[in-house]
């Protein structure tokens, strides 16, 4: 049986899909998006979360910790030392059967509302087999949704597909040579999939993060307008930027630099799409 | 909002009004020297009465505000032992009138025994003193030029009303009159069941419903006034709970037009009184739900949820008859009591079970080989404990109180005063404080001692005597142990354990005359006061931290999240233990921002009601929570803030963020 590490279980989670949902957020990601607001969930490693707030600066951790070169490497004896609780792991292994087993407990809850399982990340579909056990053990149980950047071989995405029930997919940015510079890699792959998605007949809604100057612009959106108008799309949820998104790096050890202006405000544009009759939310 | 709400609005929150009060004390000793104790109660209300000055603000209809901060007095007075926090028979009132009323008590005193001629005599004497006080008001109204309440006046209280006016000005008059004689916390019960009648009256006679909306945002106004006068045990703590909802005496559905307008009278005005409760169940509809979720959403903490379908068997357990526990409504907080018929006292005292656990594990842990050794000792300590929470009971005597008796159901037809158990109910409540530290405590025993032996007995015992003073790393291992709210079986059970103790402990209590003792999971103020006292306890609490408040999952535990939590809470059989206390939960205002989020809030109130929670109190986190996250970041560890798409601990922020999150909720509300 496979096994994932997992960075968060969200019950309750209330943009992630249709009804309550429970979201599963699995570590590690082949993206890196500047404006990433889950730092945690990009690397497979199993970091250390230090929360900066109620710390009263008594040094215990640190004398627990490793040092590599100048960056410290807290321990397991860090966490268990701290008077505070302020350390703790920011990922749990499972395997597919316990984690099924603990998000299934509340599929009384989820159904009723209409509501089901997110999985999200991370890239989810980064841990793809895992992925897969998952979504079969839950088939008849409740509603299976991913939340994907897309990335990952057709093939893959293919047999994630057949075991999915809804897909919030991530379209950032249509310009392959902006999409490397800002997330680090192509976005052949993720169009690719994009066109699989829609000829699948699956229930699906296509996202966009607005960010200031980057994915924000008349030209990109124009380019995800006629993207989407192309393939009979008429629905879009944006997700405008906001200066949160730092948030959690210094705890995980990690700068938040974004090339960026943070303090612009995002532009949505409405125009572009409602000119292609698709209808935009903005969440 | 009408422009005539806005202004009184204003008016209300300038507090010009406290301007007017003066301070007066009327010493009546001598008057009162050689009368008896029924006596005595009725001179002081007429003497208080007779201290206040009509006070009529401009543009108002509803009247009756205090005019002096103190009234009468005598000497030896004790207001304490005013019996207060029950339910007056407002419907029968409001349907005879006070006249009728009051003949039928002379006619009583006409026909009765010598032994009850003083009960029926002071009755009369608080009668007429209110109803000579009504006049007066009404005089002063018709000479201030208040026209509509001086109308209002010449039928109430004299007469039954006609009209949603005449009933709203006589509600507010038995309101402030028992305020005067020094009934406090007097909650409003089934509001939209006795009011109902008046509303539909005017509606027929071609008021509109707007009309009529802005006439209970004016009643629901006025009686935001003089909430300071009466507080219980801080500010705000008032009693004014008003029950909206639930079935009539057949179990039909009651929740009316009239119930909805109540609420959205609410949510416009966003005050903090009435507080309003919701009676549910599985039937309820889901845009019910979801109208009640956009109340949440202002933050001010109601509706609270009341759920029929385990109130109601649960109160039948503890011997109400089935029509009268179908007709409850909540007390000053969330005690479940019947109004009109019960001179139930739900809030006697509580009972603290992480004290009783400290205690047990102190003096007994050692000689328990078994986990279950010592649960069965913590059972016999609660035992005990309740001998002594009913002694309280028992200690507890009432002043007579005539005037008040006149809205007591059983007390004019039996002679006897509420506070001589003239009521048809007299039974007692208690609250059982600290459930989640007390299971969790016993969990993390069960675990690091008896199930996996990380540490040895002496080491837990003297590291809870030295409040972990040196034992940081032990009471981490204590901390990550099972929580209640997680829905975990073995915590959860124990939980069970504890409560099922308390309620067969007081199940067997009955008295000679016939009254119960009633469990309940509120905490009212225990929840800090009580743990005061606690030392630490083996759940990793600190000497002296708080519990959870009521029924909810202690302040040391990190949660799964929501489902999870109503699982654990609701998975006792709750009709077993219902003298009230509400689960509270809290959700981040970001989560209602739009008709999706409010939507599920809806369905996981829903969710709570189907799984058999008894009693349910969601609050908005507003800006207060999170300024208090600030300074005390060991007290929201399950703070979550969702923004933008993403959750993240709130305490885990760096202050930067946390300060501009709060700095945004300045705009949500
Ligand atoms: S052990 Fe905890 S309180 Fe002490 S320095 Fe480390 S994080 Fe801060």
């Amino acid at each position: 049986m496979k096994k994932a590490m997992v960075f968060s279980i969200e019950e309750f989670a209330t943009y992630d899909g249709p009804g309550i949902r429970t979201t599963v957020f699995l570590k590690g990601c082949p993206l890196r998006c500047e404006w990433c607001h889950n730092p945690e969930g990009q690397s497979t490693k199993n970091q250390i979360i230090k929360s900066q707030n109620g710390c009263t600066g008594c040094g215990r951790c640190v004398k627990e910790a490793r040092f590599v070169g100048k960056r410290i490497e807290y321990t397991e004896r860090s966490i268990e030392v701290c008077p505070n609780r302020l350390l703790r792991y920011c990922g749990v292994w499972y395997t597919s059967e316990e984690l099924v087993d603990k998000i299934g407990e509340n599929a009384d809850i989820l159904n009723a509302s209409g509501g089901g399982i997110t999985f999200s990340g991370g890239e989810p579909l980064s841990q793809h087999e895992f992925l897969f056990e998952c979504l079969k053990r839950l088939k008849n149980k409740t509603s299976r949704a991913i939340q994907t950047s897309g990335y990952c071989d057709s093939d893959v995405f293919k047999k994630i597909l057949s075991e999915t029930d809804y897909v919030l997919y991530d379209i950032k940015l249509v310009d392959e040579d902006a999409h490397i510079r800002y997330t680090g890699v192509s976005n052949k792959k993720i169009l690719d999939n994009f066109k699989i998605l829609v000829e699948s007949g699956k229930e699906f809604v296509v996202r966009t993060p607005l960010i200031p100057g980057v994915t924000d612009t008349v030209e990109n959106l124009n380019g995800i307008a006629t993207l989407l108008a192309e393939n009979q799309v008429s629905y879009i949820e944006l997700l405008p930027y906001n200066s949160f998104a730092g948030g959690k790096y210094a705890s995980v050890g990690m700068e938040y630099h974004p090339s960026f202006d943070e303090g612009l405000r995002p532009q949505p544009h409405i125009d572009i799409f409602e000119e292609k009759s698709i209808q935009v939310k903005i969440m | 909002m009408t422009e005539r709400i806005q202004k009184q609005l204003q008016n209300l929150k300038s507090e010009e009004y406290k301007s007017r009060r003066s301070d007066v004390t009327l010493d009546i000793t001598d008057d009162v020297a050689d009368k008896t104790p029924l006596m005595k109660s009725a001179l002081l209300f007429r003497a208080n009465l007779a201290c206040e000055d009509p006070i009529i603000l401009p543009d108002d209809r509803i009247g009756f505000y205090r005019s002096k901060m103190v009234g009468a007095t005598y000497e030896g007075e004790n207001s304490i032992n005013v019996p207060k926090n029950i339910i007056p028979d407002y419907e029968m009132m409001l349907t005879k009138g006070m006249d009728q009323v009051r003949s039928e008590v002379v006619e009583k005193a006409n026909s009765c025994d010598d032994e009850q001629k003083d009960f029926y005599d002071s009755v009369c004497l608080t009668l007429d003193a209110a109803l000579e006080f009504a006049d007066r008001y009404r005089e002063s109204a018709k000479k201030a030029g208040s026209e509509e309440l001086y109308k209002a006046l010449c039928q109430v209280p004299h007469k039954a009303p006609e009209t949603l006016l005449e009933a709203c000005v006589f509600l507010k008059f038995i309101i402030f009159t028992l305020h005067c004689n020094r009934n406090a916390q007097i909650p409003f019960g089934r509001f939209d069941q006795y009011m109902r009648p008046y509303y539909e009256h005017d509606l027929k006679h071609g008021i509109s419903r707007e009309e009529l909306l802005e006439l209970i945002e004016e009643f629901f106004i006025s009686v935001n006034y003089d909430g300071d006068l009466y507080p219980g045990m801080q500010q705000g703590d008032n009693g004014q709970s008003l029950m909206l909802g639930g079935c009539d005496k057949e179990g039909n559905n009651v929740f009316s037009d009239f119930s909805k307008l109540c609420m959205e009278a609410s949510l416009e005005l966003k005050l903090i009184d009435p507080k309003i409760n919701l009676r549910v169940d599985k039937n309820t509809p889901i845009e019910l739900l979801e109208f009640a979720t956009v109340m949440t959403k202002q933050g001010l903490g109601f509706p609270q949820y009341n759920n029929d379908d385990i109130v109601i068997p649960g109160l039948v357990k503890l011997g109400y008859s089935l029509e009268d526990a179908r007709d409850y409504a909540v007390a000053a907080c969330w005690e479940f009591i019947i109004p009109a018929k019960g001179m139930d006292i739900p809030n006697v005292t509580a009972l603290s079970f992480p004290k009783i656990i400290a205690r047990t594990v102190e003096s007994k842990l050692n000689e328990c080989n078994s986990f279950e050794e010592l649960l069965n000792f913590v059972e016999k300590g609660i035992n005990e404990e309740c001998d002594k929470v009913i002694a309280v009971a028992y200690s507890r005597k009432w002043e007579m109180s005539p005037y008040l008796s006149v809205y007591i159901r059983g007390c004019i037809e039996s002679g006897k005063d509420v506070a001589e158990r003239g009521a048809v109910y007299n039974n007692f409540g208690f609250h059982g404080t600290g459930i989640a530290t007390a299971a969790d405590s016993l969990a993390a025993i069960k675990e690091v001692i008896y199930d996996k032996g990380i540490y040895t007995k002496e080491e837990l015992l003297e590291a809870l005597s030295l409040n972990f003073e040196g034992y940081n790393e032990l009471r981490n291992r204590l901390l990550s142990c099972p929580k209640m709210g997680n829905n975990i079986p073995g915590v959860d059970g124990i939980a069970d354990r504890l409560m099922d103790a308390f309620s067969n402990a007081l199940k067997e209590k009955e008295d000679i005359y016939g009254r119960r003792f009633r469990p309940g999971t509120g905490s009212a103020m225990y929840y800090i006061s009580s743990a005061e006292k606690v030392p630490a306890t083996a759940d990793g609490r600190k000497a002296g931290e708080p519990f959870g408040s009521s029924f909810s999952p202690s302040l040391e535990c990190r949660l799964n999240g929501p489902l999870s939590c109503i699982k654990s809470f609701t998975k006792h059989d709750m009709t077993e233990i219902i003298n009230g206390g509400p689960l509270t939960m809290e959700i981040h205002s970001s989560t209602f921002r739009n008709d999706e989020g409010i939507k599920k809030v809806a369905q996981l109130v829903k969710a709570f009601i189907d799984l058999g929670g008894h009693q349910l109190q969601l609050n908005s986190i507003n800006r207060d929570t999170l300024l208090d996250a600030l300074d005390h970041p060991e007290r929201h560890k399950n703070l979550i803030v969702r923004v933008w798409g993403w959750s993240g601990y709130f305490v885990e922020l760096e202050r930067k963020y946390q300060e501009h999150i709060i700095k945004r909720t300045e705009f949500m509300f």
